[in-house]
């Protein structure tokens, strides 16, 4: 099922009972539940921090089937920028050197299956998936 | 749907979701804390990197002073989030 949102931090509770009414009818495991959440904040307030001045919304789509739970975000007119690179990010320097933030994209890695880029026309398209068991 | 607040005992007890909306109140309660406290997320069901920003931020603030945050009570899913980040050693999260 697919809906747009706006782009904003004041968004995300709509995003999340958006989604958890569809994980509900589903009947998705709560384990899985957490790194779904988890995965679509972290793109989504991405997604808000680096476009603050665009207007346009931001799709998501989510869909169940036997073995996953598949989510797409999709971003209208902005730059590129592939969230499926790894990228370096600091988790072992003492507390004294440790970065405040940047460690999103990190954490999504450690909890969805898949995630994909694709970006044409100034769209970006995220997908990830995340099974069931 | 998330509080932040005092309990009887002094710690600091977090209920709901810590997600990127919330991170300004929580920031506003934290920055007030300025000695060695317990955050007890017995009724905290979700944190962020937005959430963990919050803490690492308090943590190095109380850090300058020989204090720090202990944490309890946390559930599988906020303990992975912690190991995942590497919080697991600035951390004293009682198991």
């Amino acid at each position: 099922m697919q809906k747009t949102f706006a782009r904003s931090y004041d968004s995300l509770k709509e995003i999340y009972d958006f989604t958890e009414a569809l994980l509900d009818s589903a009947e998705v495991a709560q384990s899985v539940r957490y790194p779904v959440h988890f995965a679509m904040e972290e793109l989504f307030t991405n997604m808000v921090k680096y476009n603050p001045e665009n207007t346009q919304d931001i799709s998501l789509d989510v869909a169940t089937d036997s073995s996953s739970v598949t989510v797409t975000m999709i971003d209208h007119d902005v730059d590129a920028f592939d969230v499926s690179r790894e990228r370096p990010v600091d988790t072992e320097s003492p507390l004294e050197k440790r970065p405040v933030g940047g460690l999103g994209l990190h954490l999504i890695r450690h909890m969805v299956d898949t995630l994909n880029y694709q970006y044409s026309d100034r769209q970006s398209r995220i997908t990830f998936t995340k099974g069931l068991t | 749907m998330f509080e932040i607040e005092f309990a009887d005992d002094g710690s600091i007890r977090c209920t709901g979701r810590l997600d990127a909306a919330q991170c300004e109140k929580a920031q506003s309660f934290m920055d007030k804390v300025d000695d060695a406290r317990t955050l007890d997320f017995a009724a905290l069901e979700y944190i962020s990197s937005a959430g963990l920003g919050v803490l690492l931020k308090t943590q190095k603030r109380l850090a300058a002073s020989g204090a720090g945050l202990k944490i309890i009570n946390a559930n599988n899913h906020i303990r992975d989030v912690f190991r995942y980040s590497g919080f697991n050693a600035i951390f004293d999260i009682e198991s």
